[in-house]
């Protein structure tokens, strides 16, 4: 009977050996996650986004490290006194990258119009009317592409309260808009467990647009 | 065996495996030798690696064991690859040096002559949204292109003159393609605008001299304007104005989208209300109707197909110097068509592809009087080019043309007609040599073929740009540059060969957070003009005999920065040209080219109204005339030219802009020259008449609304 324990011990182990790429995928990942949320300065970014970068030219099939890698950088753009113009089109590029491996996936076209809303934020006067209704038509294409991604719908909701605030008029939209997101995100905590790898930002920015109304 | 024994055993290998770690350690460098930060360096196909710290340092720990690849990237830098043989705990690795890779971003681009209208590149004098909200402009590409520097502002003719040249001069494209009779026909000092709607375009590029071997036929001025790629939505977009009204409707979807638009404009009722110094029988009115598609081709194609047709006309009495009355009835009518299709494609591999056609159909009827006069012209356009990178240093443009242009015109009542056709074919290449970063040089050579003058050319064309500084650079543009003469020319003496300019140009471009300042200094000398005798309506003895030059300098400042909500550019252009040409034996300053011209642009938005406020001035030191009481040509002055436009466009809802415009608000009677009797009075005088404007003032009042899904569409682009 030992001998069968220990047989099945050693069996177990060389599975637990060859299904490793994978587990080591989602460690990695998890690692690069945690670092991602402690990033306080320009350096720190661009190290957690090259070693996201480095997972996705290891795991060439995978859309998610490219998704990571673009996000830091457009989050770096907007808090960090970095070359932003340049910041944005390269994580532009990840996500084009991101989109041949993974087509019409609502986080991507999300995150694709978040970059670009971002472009538009550093000249709104001379930007605005040609990439405002392509940041739109990507969060509303995002929406249709999955009902329940509640990033799509926070962005389009700040987007939103752009626009109402430009022309004066209210934010009802734009805080109706961010509730959705809300229900959306507590759906989304309810499937997150310990191997959750896929992105789940954005609530507090939700919490913030919808208080706007009251 | 003891099973105990095999699982320890095994165990004990795989600690050892995890004991097999190399540590990797060394330095990334840029091209000088200073410390890189920021690179990835990473071992292929592993998560294994880390990023360079401030002094270009790295060290990491890899389990990888033997022959690896190890990586060197960086944004913007050309990627190192290295083996590595990861025996042994510690590996040292020699200092790396990456070399940057040039790119439209980074590379200096050539400024000299150029002007650029577009959202996306750098060295950009104005950005698209710019054209249709300069107030003097009223909606018009080329009023808004007249505020830039190398320009002068001719009231009673609303063409494009550059830098001493006609507006002849001024070659048109769209997408490539060359665009005759770009301007809508006209009569009796009336002046003219563009036939085609701005927001057909994303971009612009201007060209004051020096331009690429790509455009031929034009002696002074390139302008290109570049329609938009796919739509993105279903909209509709209906404007009602002052002097007309027009709706269009664009239907879209991820793969090709359409847009179909028809225009109505009629000046009576406008005219029935402010009164006009012109005696208009019958004021200018118009319709259009436009279609314009895009469709994506396969992954990285892109097909355009643009069509416009068009017809207007007008009823003008022009009193004549020294006779009493109202003077002979003008009467105008307009017809003309325009469409081309092309297809690009632009592939990874560093190639470019493009091949298009085009053609443009004009026919005037004008009657002078009981005399009756028909003119037809078309030009088709054949084009296919090619651009090819070798690497990020040497890239190549290769292309051929051939040109149908035909002319006729005849005077039905008498039945006398004339016409030529001619048959014009080009080949043109061009190479850009990055040096590096901060130098280019540009080679090109455009050699073309004249079926109806047997006439071969070669126009040689050279221009390179140095960075001096990081936000400042220099160029330099030398070239020479043919065009046929005018076609109602041509037609009387079908020998008449090209004329010819050389340009050389100097600019310095500085370009900061949007702040723009720009100078240049040019030089260009004309030979082979047409020169004849008698009256322009009715030249004899055509030869290319004229010559001259045109040289000065030019200064642009733009601030988009400094002052809040506020963007204001400052040009001041001076241009000391003389010719021989036409009838003039001897060279003078052209009517056309005003030593000192002055513009200035403010624009400004008011958050609190909703509303952009503009204001554009123009002065210019006066218009050359001769005066035939005294002796010698061109012998006097007009006085100077000034214009004070104002705008505001209101924007009270997402969809609905409302635009109001008065040119020249202080009804300053500008003069552009004088027509005289052609015999003298009972005196001996020759009688005068000031060519003036059309009335002192214009008010422009338009109301666009957009109606689409999203709320949030304006049409701002069709101010």
């Amino acid at each position: 009977m030992k001998t069968y324990t220990f047989l099945i011990a050693f069996v177990l182990h060389s599975v637990a050996s060859f299904s490793q790429p994978n587990q080591a995928f989602e460690e990695a990942m998890k690692v690069q996650i945690q670092a991602m949320n402690e990033v306080s300065d320009a350096e720190s970014a661009q190290e957690v986004s090259n070693a996201f970068l480095r997972i996705a030219e290891a795991e060439s099939t995978e859309w998610l490290p490219l998704y990571y890698a673009a996000l830091i950088k457009i989050e770096a753009a907007f808090r960090f006194d970095i070359n932003k113009d340049q910041e944005f089109d390269s994580a532009i590029e990840l996500i084009h990258q991101a989109s041949e491996l993974s087509p019409n996936n609502s986080e991507l076209t999300a995150l694709h119009g978040y970059a670009l809303m971002g472009k538009l934020s550093l000249d709104p006067v001379s930007r605005g009317q040609s990439m405002s209704p392509q940041v739109m038509q990507l969060f509303g294409i995002a929406i249709n592409q999955d009902r329940e991604n509640p990033r799509a719908v926070t962005l389009m909701a700040q987007m939103e309260l752009g626009m109402a605030e430009f022309f004066g008029s209210g934010p009802q939209k734009a805080c109706g808009m961010a509730r959705i997101a809300l229900d959306l995100y507590k759906t989304e905590r309810a499937k997150v467990d310990e191997s959750y790898i896929l992105p789940t930002w954005g609530a507090p920015t939700a919490e913030e647009l919808a208080k706007k109304c009251q | 065996m003891n099973l105990r024994l095999i699982l320890f055993c095994y165990l004990f290998l795989l600690q050892t495996l995890a004991i097999g770690q190399t540590v990797l350690s060394g330095r990334v460098l840029d091209e000088k030798g200073l410390p890189l930060p920021g690179v990835n360096v990473l071992i292929k196909g592993s998560y294994d690696g880390t990023t360079s710290g401030v002094e270009g340092e790295f060290e990491f720990q890899t389990q990888q064991e033997g022959m690896q690849i190890l990586v060197f990237r960086l944004m913007g830098f050309k990627t190192i690859e290295i083996p590595v043989d990861c025996e042994g705990e510690l590996l040292l690795i020699p200092n790396q040096k990456l070399k940057e890779a040039i790119t439209e971003m980074n590379g200096v681009t050539i400024s000299a002559g150029a002007m650029e209208a577009s959202d996306e590149k750098k060295s950009v004098v104005l950005r698209p949204l710019d054209i249709v909200t300069t107030p003097s402009a009223v909606g018009d590409i080329v009023g808004a292109l007249q505020t830039l520097p190398g320009t002068s502002a001719v009231g009673n003719d609303g063409r494009l003159f550059v830098r001493g040249g006609d507006a002849s001069e001024v070659g048109i494209y769209i997408d490539g393609l060359r665009v005759a009779n770009a301007y809508g026909t006209t009569a009796g000092n009336v002046p003219t605008r563009t036939r085609f709607n701005p927001n057909l375009f994303k971009g612009t590029f201007f060209s004051t001299g020096g331009y690429s071997a790509e455009y031929g036929q034009a002696l002074s001025s390139a302008l290109a304007l570049n329609t938009k790629d796919l739509s993105i939505r279903n909209q509709g977009d209906l404007s009602l104005m002052s002097v007309g009204g027009g709706y269009s409707h664009t239907l879209a979807n991820e793969e090709q989208s359409i847009t179909l638009m028809g225009n109505y404009f009629d000046l009576s009722p406008y005219q029935g209300l402010v009164k006009q110094d012109f005696d208009f029988e019958r004021a200018p009115f118009g319709w259009d109707l436009e279609v314009a598609a895009q469709k994506k081709l396969g992954k990285d194609g892109l097909l355009k197909v643009l069509g416009r047709t068009e017809s207007g006309g007008m009823k003008i009495r022009q009193p004549e110097p020294g006779q009493e009355g109202s003077g002979p009835l003008i009467d105008l009518r307009n017809q003309y068509s325009y469409a081309q299709s092309n297809w690009s494609k632009i592939s990874p591999k560093g190639w470019t592809w493009f091949v298009g056609a085009s053609i443009s159909s004009n026919s005037d009827e004008i009657a002078f009087d009981s005399i009756q006069t028909t003119r037809d012209n078309q030009l088709a356009h054949l084009k296919a080019s090619t651009i090819r990178d070798f690497s990020d240093r040497v890239s190549m443009k290769l292309g051929v043309e051939h040109f149908i242009n035909t002319y006729f015109e005849a005077l039905p009542l008498q039945d006398l007609k004339r016409s030529f056709q001619d048959g014009q074919s080009f080949i043109y290449t061009e190479w850009d040599w990055y040096l590096s970063k901060k130098l280019v040089v540009r080679g090109g050579i455009r050699s073309g073929y004249s079926s109806l003058t047997q006439e071969n050319w070669l126009d040689p064309r050279v221009s390179f740009a140095f960075q001096t500084s990081e936000h400042g650079q220099v160029s330099l543009a030398a070239g020479k540059f043919s065009q046929a003469p005018l076609e109602n020319y041509r037609v009387l003496n079908k020998d008449l060969k090209n004329t010819q300019a050389d340009h050389l140009i100097l600019n310095y471009f500085w370009n900061k957070d949007g702040i723009t300042f720009r100078a240049e200094g040019f030089v260009k000398e004309y030979s082979e003009l047409v020169r004849f005798e008698g009256v322009p309506m009715d030249p004899v003895n055509l030869r290319n005999e004229g010559s001259g030059y045109a040289r000065g300098f030019d200064l642009f400042f733009r601030d988009r920065q400094t002052l809040k909500n506020t963007d204001y550019w400052v040009t001041y252009s001076f241009v000391d040209s003389k010719r021989s040409f036409e009838k003039f034996s001897t060279q003078v300053q052209p009517g056309f080219a005003p030593k000192h011209n002055l513009s200035v642009v403010v624009k400004h938005f008011v958050t609190g109204l909703k509303s952009q406020l503009g204001a554009s001035f123009a002065v210019n030191d006066g218009y050359a005339y001769t005066n035939p009481n005294l002796s010698g040509e061109m012998n006097s002055k007009t006085p100077g030219f000034q214009n004070l436009s104002l705008s505001w466009s209101y924007l009270p809802r997402p969809n609905l802009i409302i635009h109001g415009a008065i040119t020249n608000i202080l009804g300053r009677e500008n003069i552009f020259g004088y027509d005289f009797s052609a015999t003298p009075n009972a005196q001996g005088v020759y009688e005068s008449r000031a060519i003036g404007q059309p009335a002192p003032r214009f008010f422009f009042l338009g109301i666009f609304l957009t109606l689409s899904k999203d709320k949030n569409a304006n049409q701002l682009n069709n101010l």
